[in-house]
């Protein structure tokens, strides 16, 4: 009986530590967070890139590459408002975003989950090939990048 | 017998006639501000941006209440109240008071008003248009948002001084159409001159706060007196937005999407929002047509506007 509740505490012990030490390995680094979402907003920006001038006609439709790059939008989005936790501000690590992020979360929050449904929107509408949807529900993904830069975005020097 | 019921019938008659008249008289003094066509003026009211220094955005304030601040190298002003509320806002103005304001830079009172409202551009305004717009802002819900004081340092809180500023840096009048412009760079003159005001920002100004004529639309290293940078839009290939499409300019005006896939933000993000993403396609062509024939200046505000 002893034994079984020494092996029992044995197992607990073993477990809280391996535990400790995979949160520790989840929680990024500042530094990490910030890199992760730039390489993001640079993903968003190139699918942009993509999207932009066959919305605008320079470049002909195809709607497995304009499914494609909505796709894209939509992963950053849901993993980009993840990224933008507690402690990875302009007071603990140089980055453009700025300190109204975290005092206007919920407001923040929002433009994010606006973005991922206009960007949801953008997949549905390539994939059942409407370019004409999607050219006019195209703005209103840039409107969330914007809305967003706007308020919480260091201006670029 | 029959003399009374007829007079009695006339009576009512008379009394139904002035009724009506009573009540169209009424109802056009209670309409008396509306001079202006609401419509066009909601149109003139975003190209103009008004909605940008009068309203509290980041305070959640209601559309023209006021207080937002606006930082200047004299300090900080606060846009005010310019909803139709009688005593907090301009609601007691007449169609001259606001004539006055937006081409003169005067309150009704006769005082001058501090250049960081901008009628340096507002002046060039049609009368038209300005009492469309009135005609627009005072349809609005009213707020009885009180004035927050401005933040701004002696000498430059003394309105009277702004007199000699208005002698050195303000030709009031409205914008004339130069018959040698074609019709689109006209408009594109009076949209981007009158109403968007884009020179206010996108030129450097000296140490009065007057644009430095030589380097209007060149861009600004020190906007605000705060080091932010904006952009020169002269159509200068290396320092300006010469090596732009038509399309660039387009997808930036009507979106905030930069060539390089990017989204404006900051002041500019709220230009976009407010203003530009709001002008007829039309429009938005004769704005792109007038930036395209200004004068190249080769001024470098950054290492190069953002591509």
């Amino acid at each position: 009986m002893q034994g079984i509740v020494r092996l029992g505490a044995a197992v607990a012990v073993v477990y809280l530590i391996v535990g400790g030490a995979i949160q520790e390995a989840a929680a990024q680094s500042p530094q990490a967070a910030v890199a992760e979402r730039q390489a993001l907003m640079r993903a968003n920006g190139g699918a942009m890139q993509i999207l932009a001038p066959i919305v605008r006609g320079a470049q002909p439709w195809n709607s497995s590459i304009v499914a494609q790059a909505s796709r894209t939008l939509v992963e950053d989005a849901t993993k980009g408002k993840a990224l933008f936790v507690a402690g990875t501000g302009p007071d603990r690590v140089t980055t453009n975003a700025l300190p109204s992020i975290w005092e206007r979360k919920a407001e923040f929050d929002a433009i994010f989950d606006r973005m991922t449904a206009a960007a949801t929107n953008l997949v549905r509408l390539a994939e059942a090939n409407d370019q004409a949807g999607f050219a006019a529900a195209f703005p209103a993904v840039g409107q969330t990048c914007g809305a967003c830069h706007t308020p919480f975005r260091k201006p670029s020097n | 017998m029959r003399r009374v019921a007829e007079a009695s019938r006339r009576l009512r008659g008379v009394l139904a006639v002035a009724f009506v008249a009573f009540a169209a008289v009424a109802i056009s003094a209670g309409t008396a501000h509306a001079s202006g066509d609401r419509d066009r003026g909601a149109y003139l009211f975003a190209a103009g941006g008004c909605a940008g220094c009068h309203t509290d955005t980041k305070g959640a304030g209601q559309l023209l209440a006021g207080g937002r601040d606006i930082k200047t190298p004299f300090g900080v002003f606060y846009g005010p109240n310019i909803t139709a509320h009688p005593e907090r806002g301009i609601g007691r103005w007449s169609d001259a008071d606001f004539v006055r304001a937006m081409r003169q830079g005067r309150r009704p009172d006769g005082g001058h008003y501090f250049p960081v409202f901008p009628y340096a551009s507002y002046t060039k305004m049609t009368d038209r248009d300005l009492l469309d717009l009135k005609a627009y802002v005072f349809s609005l819900p009213v707020s009885d948002r009180p004035n927050k004081p401005h933040d701004v340092a002696f000498p430059f809180n003394v309105r009277a001084l702004v007199f000699g500023w208005k002698l050195l840096n303000f030709e009031p009048g409205e914008y004339r159409p130069d018959p040698a412009r074609s019709d689109a760079v006209n408009r594109g003159a009076y949209l981007a001159d009158a109403l968007g005001h884009c020179a206010e920002c996108h030129s450097p100004r000296d140490r009065l706060g007057g644009i430095d004529a030589n380097l209007r639309y060149a861009g600004d290293r020190n906007h605000a007196g705060a080091g932010i940078r904006v952009p020169n839009i002269t159509p200068d290939p290396d320092t300006g937005i010469g090596k732009w499409s038509e399309d660039d300019l387009d997808a930036f005006l009507s979106m905030g999407m930069l060539p390089s896939g990017d989204f404006a933000g900051g002041e500019m993000g709220e230009v976009i929002a407010n203003s530009t993403s709001k002008l007829t396609a039309a429009d938005r062509a004769a704005m792109i047509a007038y930036l395209r024939q200004l004068k190249p200046v080769v001024h470098r505000v950054r290492g190069a506007p953002a591509q």
